[in-house]
């Protein structure tokens, strides 16, 4: 039966708090993910076990095609695996409605994506606060001042009132962390922050990424092509045709 | 929102014209569906008009006697209850005879355009069952008046007279090249000979004796009993042959021409209310289309929305809420431009007809907008983030 979370009105780290520290933050059992069409079937995700622990930083990588933003979308409950069970905080996403589901995507989890995804028609600020909108008992004040207080955290409180289009790759990918921050996530899903940038925003971006980590505990899986990066995380995980492979 | 120009501009514009033709339809309609609901002023039931054709007879005197000869021998025919001369504007005739009525002079001169001229004998009260509102209706002492008398309508009394005056025993002036002065005698109420679809035109009853040679009265209202029919119908046809050499009459119901009138009056509302609809649905599509390739152009940013807490009912909702703001901005404007109608006194229509087709049109719009948008809404919660941020 569908469930909903607890009130959205609890901080941002209710979900956290419910869960002991001993059980993995995500935990995959049996993943299977398959795209079919009428002619054709192909398989994304085969027999994928893994488990994320609180606080750790742990970067996937493989080659293009091998299922590693797949991953990342079934992770951040963005879509539905074909077979096997997720759990967060060692409950199974199944049994949440798309009420549930969507409050856990806004409490709990953060999303950083290659090409950014900020809205265009939004300001920086605006794109920040978005989050915040969809959570209730959050006023426009409070918003306002979590947005400010992510977009610090990040360099970017001067340029609050530009527009994405205004801003350079690495300027709005900065934009889109902050935008992760706004939440107070537990958990900050990274599909190739860096994939778009030169090298020196990119390294930018890592340590940002890394300095939330170590500072606030956040727990980070992030999709990399870089080995230079992704051997700077915690652990590396190999995909390679759906599989992990190491 | 707000920084979509361009795309609400489209959508605003279709909104402005969705407002356009439902305000014109509705000014229509509710027009039309006043003038229907207001009360003719006469009963037509069992009152036949009969168009008299004398052949032979040359001038107004013989053709006043060939009437007068025909009407005495109506009024004694079992089956005929009331027998009038009256011009050829009869009840749903589709004939009318209008010009001005003034009163005063100089400053004080107050002139009232169109107004009914209704020229007939004294037996149409009886006949039709006027209502009388002040004074009385024509009788014998009408016959050595040094003016003509007449009988107006509660609406020529109104924009002729100041409120309080009492229009009895004052004179009015007729049309200047009639060189007519009229005198009130009575106050009927409002009579409505055009039908139950035309806008109410002031009337003035213009009395004609059974002598009276000098006015064209031309044809006769009869009223008979209940349940008369074809036989009455045929012995008044025959007889009118028999009193005169080659006479022939030939009767019409009011009914008949009230139903007859309202097909020809119905006939252009129905060609506009065509048009119009075809237009609505043309507007109705264009919207559709509007917020469908909106909604497609957009699926990256509702599908972040999506990841980022948005349930599908939230997105549906913002998508509704959305156009119901850009329907209220378009509103706004096509309102701006209705209300020039009832400040300018366009078509010389009521200004409360005008407001509300405008309260008419605005609730069609929402309708409108809400229905439109509602497929569009459905395919925004449903769009899959994982599926809309993989196609960018």
């Amino acid at each position: 039966m569908a469930t909903t979370p607890p009130s959205p009105t609890a901080q941002p780290r209710s979900f956290s708090q419910a869960a002991s520290s001993a059980v993995p933050v995500i935990q995959l059992r049996n993943i299977e993910k398959i795209y079919q069409t009428k002619t054709i079937e192909t398989v994304a995700l085969s027999q994928v076990n893994l488990s994320i622990g609180r606080g750790e930083f742990v970067s996937v990588m493989g080659p293009s095609g091998c299922g590693k933003s797949t991953l990342l979308s079934l992770m951040g409950l963005l879509d539905e695996p074909s077979g096997g069970t997720i759990e967060i905080d060692g409950r199974p996403v199944a049994s949440y409605s798309d009420k549930g589901l969507a409050g856990l995507r806004n409490h709990k989890i953060g999303f950083v994506f290659q090409s950014y995804h900020l809205i265009n028609d939004l300001s920086v600020l605006d794109n920040v606060e978005l989050p915040l909108l969809y959570r209730k008992g959050v006023g426009n004040t409070e918003r306002r001042r979590r947005a400010l207080a992510a977009l610090d955290k990040v360099g970017l409180n001067a340029r609050t009132g530009h527009f994405p289009a205004q801003l350079s790759g690495g300027q709005r990918q900065r934009v889109a962390i902050a935008r992760a921050l706004a939440g107070d996530p537990e958990i900050i899903l990274a599909d190739e922050p860096t994939g778009n940038l030169d090298s020196v925003m990119g390294e930018e971006i890592m340590d940002l990424l890394l300095g939330l980590n170590r500072d606030q505990g956040t727990t980070l899986v992030m999709v990399t092509h870089d080995e230079q990066q992704a051997l700077k995380t915690q652990r590396l995980i190999r995909f390679f045709d759906g599989r992990q492979v190491a | 929102m707000w920084n979509r120009k361009r795309a609400n501009s489209l959508l605003m514009l279709e909104v402005l014209l969705a407002f356009v033709v439902l305000f014109a339809v509705s000014s229509l309609g509710v027009s039309l569906w006043g003038n229907y609901r207001t009360p003719l002023g006469f009963a037509y039931q069992q009152v036949w008009a009969i168009d008299i054709s004398t052949p032979g007879l040359a001038g107004r005197a013989p053709r006043t006697e060939a009437l007068q000869r025909i009407g005495q021998h109506l009024r004694a025919t079992p089956g005929v209850l009331c027998v009038t001369r009256h011009a050829g504007n009869t009840p749903f005739a589709n004939a009318n005879n209008t010009g001005d009525v003034s009163t005063g002079t100089g400053p004080d001169r107050r002139v009232v355009e169109p107004v009914n001229y209704l020229d007939t004998g004294p037996e149409l009260r009886e006949l039709l069952g006027l209502h009388m509102q002040e004074g009385r209706w024509f009788d014998r002492r009408d016959e050595a008046a040094n003016y003509r008398p007449v009988v107006i309508t509660t609406d020529l009394r109104d924009a002729l007279f100041a409120p309080g005056q009492s229009p009895l025993g004052q004179t009015i002036q007729g049309p200047k090249d009639w060189h007519e002065t009229w005198r009130v005698v009575g106050v009927s109420g409002p009579y409505r000979p055009d039908g139950a679809l035309h806008e109410p035109v002031p009337g003035v009853f213009l009395y004609a004796s059974a002598q009276d040679t000098v006015h064209a009265l031309n044809g006769l209202l009869v009223r008979v009993a209940p349940g008369a029919g074809a036989v009455l119908e045929k012995k008044i046809t025959d007889d009118i042959r028999t009193l005169g050499a080659g006479w022939r009459g030939t009767i019409n119901t009011l009914d008949e021409q009230r139903l007859s009138q309202l097909k020809v009056n119905l006939s252009l509302p129905v060609i506009l209310g065509v048009v119009c609809l075809f237009l609505i649905v043309n507007v109705m599509l264009g919207l559709f289309g509007v917020l469908w390739l909106n909604i497609n152009q957009r699926r990256a940013e509702l599908g972040v929305r999506r990841a980022l807490g948005a349930t599908a009912a939230a997105v549906s909702r913002q998508v509704l809420g959305e156009i119901l703001v850009l329907t209220t901005f378009g509103l706004v404007l096509g309102l701006l431009i209705a209300a020039q109608f009832p400040l300018l006194g366009v078509f010389n229509v009521k200004a409360s007809v005008y407001l509300t087709a405008m309260a008419i049109a605005a609730a069609g719009l929402y309708l409108l907008a809400a229905g439109c948008a509602l497929y569009p809404s459905r395919l925004a919660a449903g769009i899959q983030p994982a599926v809309a941020l993989r196609e960018e």
